[in-house]
């Protein structure tokens, strides 16, 4: 190697002292100034926004040395509200949030539907009660079929048929045999459970399409039937003529009343039924087992084909007891309860609330049946309407309308990203915004100072200080080199590059640590080395990398 | 088939011919393990030395082994033994204690106080939650109910809590309160938190309170298929002075005990005065229930004691000025201190059998890697014939047993100057956490680990063992280097250990003409350094073999020699430091930390003392113009030039790794005299911090002259002398060129010298120097 007599050369400091495997002196760089980042970075290089921002909504205050009185929904140890205390961490000042809102919102709709009939104006009060009435009770059975098309996320379209037949068996129980109203949900219960035995038995062989054909297959079977059946009406459009609940003395106003009050009990009465298999043990077995995981969660020992037959045993009785009530309300049945748009209206209803909900079934319900029922002046334009809704709420809504919250939180967060990915520097000094979300405001500063520290070290990555290193790894090193080596140790042990001996002495590999607890490090490369030396060498080089790569 | 991986442990690590040990394995993989006996000669497998070396030799337990898969029991805790069941507590009752959560935000549920069955959901505990608040539970075995407090616990804080609950209406109340005071807790009082929370709620049903559940304190009872009943849930932080009642306490009384007045006699079934029992020579590991059934708890895993409880106010230092102040006893979800395993074999060290360093070598499948175990012991010499004899630092290797530096500090590559190198037997001891932590660690809530033991396998007290931070081999592995040199001489050598002289004292050197340590006796308890002083002050003569030496004061408990505890602190190189207040040993009663802040500095003993560390580079001694004089003639005689120990195991040279310095300042006796010392240290190479006063720059190797190592030596009261090399390096220096080097050279010259009979040469130059040129 020819020398440069104007190279720079820095000179060993123990040079003189004894050992000779360490060299004398080294060719080196120009000296670069490690305040020179701290000189050129006077300010953000973008523009900065002030953060901040008011809460608008209410926090309890803390109870402190006051003695809390907690109480609970009887018999459960649940509280009458989920609340979670912690500390402001702004004003550090104890709060109570109320984790989970839905009961209050439950117990402010069910006041609204107490004394709904007492608000509207009384040209509508006809149209509007009876529209309520199908309201709760397809809400009812809606909230059946979520039991299954929910929880156990298995597609059955039979729901409207089981509330059907069980309508039509005991409306012709109650004709033929002068049966009374308060018998029909009894005896609604016991042919909805001979149909759920029918339609489980399938259900733990086929599934998804399949299934959903079958059960549409056997909504098809009924609707012809009965309306081939002189038996069941083929003649008069339906079995008519069923005892009911509702004194005939009274005026029609007070009937239609009584029928929405009496269905808004079956609606809650679904909803308890809901809550008792949705929110227990049952519950979580079939949100655990839902189509294609199946086998994983047998194999963590869940036994998710009794769970299906169960919940299908349940909501098929709960159904039929419904169709029982529907016999009663009614005063008999219609075809139309196996017709396949009244199957496909239900899918709306429970997609534009949202599945695996109850509220939004019930608000999805609540949706189709008042512009169907409610809108009944506007023609069938309002089916078009409906279908529109429900279009929208599958192309716009992951999770219908009570999935709005989270997909519109997921998507503040994901603008919240794009903005910082242009604004924001990868490994480069917090924004304010950024800053927010940081608890510990000495790692805002730290990374401020890794900017600037990373910024200065990449000027001194060169030949030369890579060549220093190849030839002695440990030892002392010229500036350049050590400023690079104490900046690489310090690193934080995430991911921090370390060495494995395969074989003491004959082959090292490089990996990387985990920098938690009891986790072993993970390999990085495949290649080997044949020595301390170059192992240290081949860290360096992936250090000197990942360096210039930020 | 399932990897094959063996481990073990000997019940003692010091024997004599005539004794038995047992030794203790666990086995992963296999149900057999050939076993071999094995003496060890050298470790350091570094191709410039003579790598690893052993003699397989006869005896009785050499040969198929059956081993099996054992467990440990992971945490500390407190149990109560509870015959006559006064703790199942059916009517009425309230609970209290004063605690210190340090991680309750850790993410798993720890029980504090109770008698909990975690898998048949029965009983009832006072514990904190996954997500860090306060809740007391009951379990009827089939459902569990459980109330909690309003406000997360905060980590670091002093707390008073109590719950109760009355059978008669149900009502389980649950108090939580501050104690914190200036002194006590991590805030001041300017943090404006409100940590306190009073909640009442009715119960749904009453614990069922099974008559074998055991009643624990800092975890609660599980069960395994495998392995049967053992404990969990275990808590983190500190708890002083729990109490249990059989009725429901009032407002006013859990008052006045959280102002710390002592609790109401009646209805009082247990209070555990955790002050109580404290002496001037330390605590153990019961504490003592002063209710009317006197119910003692026993330390499982040694709960720590002698810290500050919730009252310590700043003023006193140690449990021996205000035992009433030092009620805190802290519990550690990943301590252990002993793995009970059961014994699977034992043996009588046969009479034949020389004083040496063994092993027991357990094979099993390829017999390489995890699947071959040396499980380390020494073996002394019924009656002393030697003149010679090797201290084995193993007070040291318990200090440093299964450190996880490579892995958990940050701050290590800085250190070392070099990455880490870790084996596969490293990797293990970090993913299985039955195999404990040194005292280098912390445990995972942040606290120092001051307890180590070696009722567990020690991975880095093996032959093969390498410091994986470091690129060298370290202590027991390191002091096989000495061994070996010992072993190329024709004289006869025999061991004893830190162990035999802590219980001994003076009478197990004095056989001996001439001592030699390890590469680095770091850690000395009280009786080690007196009997060392007293050995030389009569005479006897010691050769100081290492750098960083009788540097922190230790403590072993008279019952269990296994277990050593070390309090780290004050201006120190230390890995932690204790916390304030709580300086002292829970073992002995003495203050923890340098044994140079309590007026023994190494200079005193060894004429010198720690100065400096580096890891990655070492250099030569160069000697100094006294070894001319004709007093030490005899040190470096057959010696070559002035430049000794250029080469070495440990990074290519006798001087470096630990310095120790020369220092009149700190008690190096004046006579004392410079053989040789190193220089042209690194700039890894930084001043200790016990020596800083304040930090300025230039104070590394290239720029402080104090940074180096000194051999000196000085001759002692009746015929004694110290000799010592003052670096860690020197010891991997001797086996190179297979022994025949000069540094190896120089040690024949002082140990030739030491080990004969009569005065050592030199004693007549005795005039003031009177020199012509």
């Amino acid at each position: 190697m020819s020398e440069d007599p104007k190279q720079r050369r820095w000179r060993n400091p123990i040079a003189r002292w004894g050992r000779n495997d360490s060299p004398d002196e080294l060719p080196i760089q120009e000296w670069q100034d490690p305040l020179q980042p701290w000189r050129e970075n006077r300010a953000y290089k973008v523009r900065l926004f002030r953060i901040g921002h008011f809460r608008y909504y209410w926090k309890f205050r803390g109870h402190g040395s006051r003695l809390w009185h907690r109480t609970r929904w009887w018999p459960t140890r649940r509280r009458i509200l989920l609340l979670r205390g912690g500390y402001n961490p702004k004003t550090l000042r104890a709060e109570k949030t109320i984790s989970d809102k839905r009961p209050v919102y439950w117990i402010m709709a069910f006041a609204l539907m107490a004394i709904m009939p007492f608000l509207v104006p009384q040209n509508l009060t006809n149209t509007l009660l009876s529209a309520a009435a199908i309201f709760a009770i397809y809400a009812a059975i809606n909230l059946c079929w979520m039991l299954v098309i929910g929880t156990a996320g298995i597609y059955s379209l039979a729901t409207y048929s089981v509330v059907g037949a069980a309508a039509y068996g005991t409306a012709y129980l109650s004709i033929q045999f002068g049966m009374p109203w308060w018998s029909l949900p009894f005896f609604g219960t016991f042919i909805g459970l001979v149909f759920g035995v029918l339609i489980a038995i399938p259900a733990v062989r086929l599934d998804g399409f399949y299934y959903a054909l079958l059960t549409l297959g056997l909504n098809e079977l009924c609707r012809v039937y009965v309306l081939q059946s002189r038996t069941f009406g083929s003649a008069t459009g339906g079995l008519y003529g069923a005892e009911t609940y509702i004194p005939q003395q009274w005026s029609s106003e007070h009937q239609l009343m009584l029928g929405y009050y009496a269905s808004v009990v079956v609606m809650i009465m679904a909803l308890s039924l809901y809550r008792l298999v949705d929110g227990r043990r049952l519950g979580r077995i079939l949100r655990m087992a839902p189509e294609k995981r199946e086998a994983f969660a047998e194999a963590c020992g869940v036994n998710y084909r009794r769970a299906r037959i169960q919940v299908f045993l349940i909501s098929s009785t709960g159904l039929g007891a419904i169709g029982g009530f529907y016999a009663a309300h009614f005063r008999g049945a219609s075809p139309s309860l196996f017709g396949i748009e009244l199957v496909s209206l239900g899918l709306a209803m429970l997609v534009i609330g949202g599945m695996r909900r109850a509220e939004g079934v019930v608000l999805g319900t609540l949706i189709v049946v008042l512009v169907r029922d409610g809108l009944v002046t506007w023609g069938p334009i309002r089916l078009i309407l409906i279908g529109i809704i429900m279009l929208a709420a599958v192309l716009f809504l992951r999770g219908g309308l009570f999935g709005i919250k989270p997909q519109f939180r997921a998507w503040r967060d994901k603008k919240k990203s794009e903005n910082r990915s242009t604004r924001a520097e990868k490994g480069g000094e917090m924004l304010p915004e950024e800053s927010t979300e940081c608890r510990d405001k000495d790692q805002v500063y730290f990374r401020r100072f890794d900017k600037m520290q990373r910024d200065f070290l990449k000027t001194l990555v060169c030949d030369e200080v890579i060549e220093e290193h190849r030839r002695q790894p440990l030892g002392q090193h010229s500036e350049a080199l050590e400023r690079l080596l104490l900046y690489f140790r310090r690193q934080p042990q995430r991911d921090k590059y370390a060495i494995q001996a395969i074989e003491p002495f004959k082959a090292y590999r490089i990996v990387a640590l985990s920098g938690h607890r009891g986790v072993a490090p993970r390999e990085v490369e495949e290649k080997t080395y044949p020595s301390q030396a170059a192992a240290y060498h081949g860290v360096f080089l992936r250090r000197v990398q990942d360096l210039l790569e930020t | 088939m399932a990897q094959i991986k063996i481990f073990g442990y000997t019940d003692k690590i010091s024997v004599k011919p005539g004794d038995d040990i047992a030794f203790h394995v666990t086995a992963d993989g296999t149900d057999t393990a050939d076993a071999q006996l094995v003496r060890l000669i050298h470790g350091d497998e570094h191709p410039d030395g003579p790598g690893f070396i052993e003699q397989a030799m006869d005896c009785p337990a050499n040969g198929d082994w059956d081993v099996k898969k054992q467990f440990t029991q992971v945490g500390s805790y407190l149990t109560v033994a509870d015959p006559d069941g006064h703790l199942r507590l059916d009517g009425s009752f309230s609970l209290f204690a004063f605690v210190h959560p340090t991680v309750p935000q850790w993410g798993t549920r720890q029980a504090i106080l109770g008698r909990w069955d975690i898998t048949s959901n029965e009983g009832y505990c006072l514990g904190i939650s996954q997500d860090g608040y306060l809740e007391f539970w009951v379990g009827d075995g089939t459902d569990m109910d459980y109330i909690r407090a309003e406000v997360p616990m905060l980590g670091n804080q002093w707390y008073f809590i109590a719950a109760s609950f009355d059978s008669n209406n149900g009502h389980a109340t649950l108090h939580q309160c501050s104690v914190s005071t200036r002194y006590n807790s991590r805030l001041g009082k300017v943090a404006p938190f409100d940590f306190e929370s009073h909640v009442r709620e009715t119960f749904r049903f009453r614990a069922k309170n099974s008559a074998d559940i055991p009643f624990v304190m800092a975890g609660s009872r599980d069960f395994h298929e495998l392995r049967g009943h053992f404990f969990g849930q275990a808590y983190c932080g500190k708890i002083d002075r729990p109490g249990i009642f059989e009725r429901v306490l009032l407002a006013e009384e859990l008052e006045s005990i959280k102002a710390g007045d002592a609790p109401p006699g009646s209805g009082m079934v247990c209070y555990w005065d955790t002050t109580a029992g404290y002496t001037d020579k330390g605590i153990g590991d019961e504490v003592i229930d002063v209710g009317p059934h006197r119910l003692n708890a026993a330390g499982l895993n040694r709960p720590n004691r002698a810290q500050t409880g919730w009252n310590w106010n700043g003023r006193n230092d140690s449990f021996r000025l205000a035992p009433e102040e030092y009620g805190g006893i802290d519990f550690h979800a990943d301590a252990v201190i002993d793995c009970k395993w059961d014994v699977i074999q034992t043996l009588r060290i046969p009479d034949e059998l020389k004083s040496g360093v063994y092993a027991m070598r357990l094979r099993a499948g390829d017999g390489a890697g995890l699947a071959e175990e040396y499980i380390v012991f020494f073996v002394r010499a019924k009656t002393p014939r030697a003149k010679i004899a090797m201290l084995i630092p193993t007070a040291s290797y318990l200090a440093y047993a299964n450190e996880h530096l490579s892995f958990d500090a940050q701050i290590v590559q800085s250190m070392t100057g070099q990455p880490p190198i870790v084996s596969e037997i490293d990797i293990e001891m970090y993913q299985n956490e039955e195999f404990g932590l040194s005292t280098y660690d912390s445990y995972l809530d942040g606290q120092g680990v001051n307890l180590s033991s070696y009722h567990r396998p020690i991975v880095n007290m093996r032959p093969k063992a390498r410091m994986s931070s470091m690129g060298i081999t370290w202590q027991f592995a390191a002091d096989l280097s000495i061994i070996g040199w010992l072993e190329s001489r024709n004289d006869d050598y025999e061991i004893i250990t830190d162990e035999d002289l802590h219980r001994e004292g003076v009478d197990c050197l004095k056989p001996y003409n001439c001592v030699l340590t390890g590469t680095h006796p770091e850690y000395t308890s009280e009786r080690m350094l007196d009997g060392l002083e007293d050995y030389v002050e009569d005479g006897g003569r010691l050769i100081y073999m290492g750098g960083n030496g009788f540097y922190w004061v230790v403590g072993f408990r008279d019952d269990e020699p296994w277990c050593m505890e070390v309090r780290k602190l004050d201006a120190a190189m230390c890995a932690w430091r204790a916390r304030p207040g709580e300086h002292y040993l829970q073992s002995t009663g003495e203050k923890g930390g340098l044994w140079r802040h309590r007026g023994r500095p190494p200079q005193k003993l060894a004429g010198v003392g720690f100065i400096s560390e580096g890891f990655e580079h070492c250099q030569p001694y160069r000697r100094m113009p006294d070894s001319y004089h004709r007093r030490i003639e005899w040190i470096t005689e057959g010696i070559e030039g002035e430049i000794i120990g250029d080469f070495g195991l440990a990074h290519g040279g006798a001087g470096g790794i630990e310095l120790d310095r020369y220092d009149l300042k700190l008690g190096t006796p004046p006579h004392a005299l410079i053989v040789a010392s190193s220089g042209g240290h690194t700039d890894n190479y930084v001043l200790v911090t016990e020596e800083l006063l304040y930090a300025y720059q230039g104070l590394s190797g290239t720029q402080d002259h104090r940074i180096r190592a000194d051999l000196v030596y000085f001759p002692a009261p009746n015929e004694g002398a110290v000799f010592s090399t003052g670096s860690i390096a020197f010891g991997q220096a001797l086996p190179v060129n297979n022994f025949d080097n000069n540094v190896s050279k120089l040690l024949h010259n002082v140990v030739n010298t030491f080990s004969s009979d009569g005065p050592i040469p030199g004693e007549r130059w005795v005039s003031r120097e009177r020199q012509w040129r």
